[in-house]
């Protein structure tokens, strides 16, 4: 608090505030708040970004950093409706079967370049072939540039649900310059038209980030909303600093060398929450704990005995400690209070730990005490914690669970064999908040369901899901999805879970997010 | 040369003569290690350690993995001595049935190092052609740190408790295996063998009764070094999570499950640290002791005062 600082804060602050009324125009100064531009902002996360090359991973680690230097064409708002980014709009024709896109002119890629229909075209023809979800474009026949600001998607079949999924951010269909589409995946340029731009990465330690000052900002708006909106960049560079161990990032928080721990754990955010140093962010609901059931294999492909289990759990007690006491009991499969929760539904098998029901349903399914393997990783928390107590619970009720605790990595790649384990423990964070369709498409086909062997029923569900017209039905759809979720018992929902994220309190203007957004955000003294 | 009969055996108030004064230089020998102090003092804490680790079932307040949500990083108190980890299990009852863990492994250890390491340090240096092609092998496996070997093994084996053992035992073979060799190549060379061997001794009487029996004394020394390590290196292996899988508890992945709460719950690393600490300073402590009683030239000093 000594006077220079203030002084060149203050300084700086006069200076942003009159570019910004300079550069703001008829739409009138936000020159009220003080942000202060400059800076070097650290943000630590805790394992590397498989890929900077957006499309091809739907990593949260990823994400995370790729965000603040992609855009896509459609994008989710705060309330997670498919709002415009690179676009002006689209014109949807009344059959559904031409989606007309208009661009924003005079955005700019970061290598100076202005972005045309061309650029369009090649990155989502590129995103068909590398994207991490592809399908999502597969509803669309042909990508037709039809002006030098316009392209027209000619649809296969008219898909009510096609915006929403095209807005994604799992693994987001972000435009790049036309020269990076036939790279391979992970070999572009990683350059985007974002408000910062891609200076280096160092695997294990850090990947840097640098304001990028030719930024074409989105003036339609006032200021961010969700994945778009007006975005303003203060900082001239943002590192996303890689410490695995979660102890060392919270003192690196504590000792002022970091500025945002993007997942905090709870006990430390207990400690600090009333550091007057530390900001706490809390996102609840974040994800869905849940636990996938492998159909192919015995004991497992036995519908009672995976009944056994849905009603041998105890999901408070899973989430009380997978989540570190930041959770919200939850049967659906959708957030209660969104558009879709489907009420009740299967709420009677949900949370019972009813050791006797599960015995008599071992004993039908005629179980001999066949070994449960559950899959699980130490890296992400919530993975390990939650597989300890569900083997717990288990073993209680007559279950042979063993845990095959691997690193991440390797638990992808087990999981994708259809033998050698039985359980899977999973964090789903971005699907449940892209809503019902982001959340079943994971469960059904033409993906590989995450309990291995697709169930027809379900798979009939999701297709009568996403062309459904109207919302009414498909809310109604929905329902009987839910349904035949506890009729089959593949995949188990344990609850939602929150997360926690802390920052130092010199972070202004930071609002938590699917990603931590890094414009809009400014450090001060 | 292959006599069978028994001329090897010396006459009967011979052999009663020799056994006496075997008996009496043992005698002597346990007398010297007991009277000696920091012996002593690291033998009553192993006692205690293995006494813990097998009365473990009947000493633990609580099953070692018994979860309890509501009691989940509770403070030392009166119902959890030693406090809760994050899934508000018992750290006391972890602690006592991990040493039963780091017990086990080190036996384990101990004796298939001890096996292997005499199989190969004999074969070494009684068939002469074999030495080179044994030493140099192991001399390759020595050439990486012990522990550091053992962590590449476990992480290559995945983790469990046997692939533990295994990899300790890789990793401590090659010394253990220079120690027997050594010893023996001095053995063989005394006149006992050779007397042994114009008596008509078959390979197997001559190695197994008369090179081994005295050759024994550097390997057990070297194996309480063995078990020392094996119950730090199996902490190590579990700290870094490839050791027992959890939720078996293991003195070093207890430790490991507290390093993310050592500032909100200390009692969780501290105390597994504290029994892993004091297990190895009486493990030294009997090393010094043993060294010191074992050592001619020490003794001596000690004597000439």
């Amino acid at each position: 608090m000594r006077p220079q600082l203030q002084q060149s804060g203050l300084f700086r602050a006069i200076t942003v505030a009159s570019v910004l009324a300079l550069s703001a125009g008829a739409l009138g100064a936000p020159a009220a708040l003080a942000q202060v531009q400059g800076g070097e902002l650290v943000v630590v996360q805790g394992s590397n970004p498989p890929s900077l090359d957006a499309m091809v991973t739907s990593s949260q680690a990823s994400r995370n950093i790729n965000m603040n230097m992609y855009e896509t064409l459609y994008g989710f708002s705060e309330d997670v409706r498919p709002i415009p980014i690179l676009a002006e709009g689209v014109e949807i024709s009344d059959d559904g079967l031409t989606y007309v896109f208009t661009l924003r002119q005079g955005v700019l890629f970061h290598n100076g370049k202005e972005m045309t229909s061309e650029d369009v075209k090649a990155s989502l023809e590129r995103y068909r072939v590398v994207g991490a979800t592809a399908n999502k474009l597969d509803p669309v026949r042909e990508i037709e540039v039809t002006g030098p600001y316009e392209v027209t998607f000619h649809m296969v079949a008219p898909t009510p649900t096609f915006l929403e999924s095209f807005s994604s951010p799992r693994a987001p269909a972000v435009i790049i310059p036309a020269e990076d589409a036939e790279a391979e995946a992970g070999r572009t340029s990683l350059i985007g038209t974002g408000p910062y731009r891609f200076v280096e990465f160092v695997p294990d330690s850090h990947v840097t980030i640098e304001r990028f000052d030719d930024y074409t900002a989105d003036t339609r708006h006032d200021g961010v909303d969700g994945f778009g909106g007006r975005k303003t960049a203060y900082l001239d560079r943002v590192i996303f600093r890689i410490i695995p161990e979660p102890g060392a990032q919270v003192a690196a928080l504590e000792a002022g060398e970091v500025h945002i721990v993007e997942q905090m754990p709870m006990p430390a955010a207990r400690r600090l929450a009333d550091s007057p140093d530390i900001t706490l962010y809390e996102n609840m609901p974040w994800a869905f704990t849940t636990f996938h059931l492998n159909l192919n294999v015995p004991p497992t492909d036995n519908v009672k005995f995976r009944e056994a289990v849905q009603v041998a759990l105890d999901m408070e007690a899973i989430m009380a400690i997978s989540s570190e006491g930041l959770y919200q009991l939850n049967h659906g499969w959708q957030y209660p209070g969104t558009a879709y929760w489907a009420g009740d539904i299967g709420a009677e098998y949900y949370n019972l730990g009813d050791v006797d029901r599960a015995q008599e349903l071992l004993a039908e399914a005629g179980y001999d005490g066949e070994t449960f393997s559950i899959l699980t990783d130490p890296n992400i928390p919530q993975h390990g914690r939650a597989a300890v107590v569900i083997a717990e619970q288990l073993n209680g009720v007559g279950i042979n669970a063993v845990i095959n605790q691997v690193d991440w990595p390797t638990a992808l790649s087990i999981r994708l064999q259809d033998e050698g384990w039985n359980g899977w423990t999973l964090q789903m964070g971005i699907e449940p908040y892209l809503g019902p369709v982001g959340t079943i498409a994971t469960l059904t086909s033409p993906a590989r369901p995450h309990f291995v062997v697709p169930d027809p029923e379900l798979d009939a569900l999701y297709q009568e899901l996403i062309s459904g017209v109207t919302l009414e039905e498909r809310q109604e759809t929905f329902s009987r999805i839910q349904a035949r979720m506890y009729e089959i018992f593949a995949s188990i929902k344990i609850g939602d879970s929150g997360l926690m994220q802390a920052g130092r309190a010199n972070v202004q203007g930071f609002i938590p997010f699917r990603f931590p957004r890094m414009h809009d955000v400014w450090l001060e003294g | 040369m292959t006599a069978d009969a028994g001329p090897a055996a010396a006459p009967p108030s011979l052999a009663r003569e020799v056994a006496r004064a075997r008996r009496r230089r043992r005698q002597g020998f346990l007398k010297r290690l007991f009277g000696h102090p920091s012996f002593l003092i690291g033998f009553m804490i192993l006692a205690a350690f293995t006494m813990t680790a097998l009365l473990a079932e009947w000493l633990a307040p609580y099953g070692p993995t018994r979860i309890n949500y509501r009691a989940i990083l509770a403070p030392p108190s009166a119902e959890h001595w030693l406090g809760t980890d994050g899934f508000g299990r018992d750290i006391l009852s972890r602690v006592i049935h991990g040493t039963q863990v780091s017990l086990r492994i080190g036996i384990y250890v101990v004796v298939l190092t001890g096996i292997m390491g005499t199989v190969l340090g004999t074969l070494a240096s009684y068939v002469r052609w074999l030495d080179a092609l044994i030493m140099r092998g192991l001399d390759g496996l020595m050439a990486f740190p012990g522990v550091l070997l053992a962590i590449a093994l476990a992480a290559a084996l995945g983790p469990s408790e046997t692939n533990a053992m295994i990899a300790l035992t890789v990793a401590f073979t090659p010394r253990t295996a220079r120690v027997v060799r050594a010893s023996v190549l001095v053995v063989q060379e005394m006149q006992y063998i050779e007397a042994a061997r114009a008596v008509g001794a078959g390979h197997g009487r001559i190695v197994f009764r008369y090179i081994l029996a005295n050759a024994l004394s550097p390997l057990i020394v070297q194996l309480t070094f063995v078990f020392a390590v094996s119950i730090i290196a199996e902490a190590i292996l579990s700290f870094l999570g490839v050791g027992p899988p959890p939720p078996a508890p293991s003195l070093g992945n207890i430790i490991a499950d507290g390093r993310s709460y050592v500032q909100e719950a200390w009692w969780i690393a501290v105390f597994p640290g504290i029994v892993i600490a004091v297990a190895v300073l009486g493990l030294n402590l009997m090393g010094d002791g043993l060294r010191d009683v074992l050592d001619p030239r020490q003794r001596l000093g000690r004597d000439g005062h």
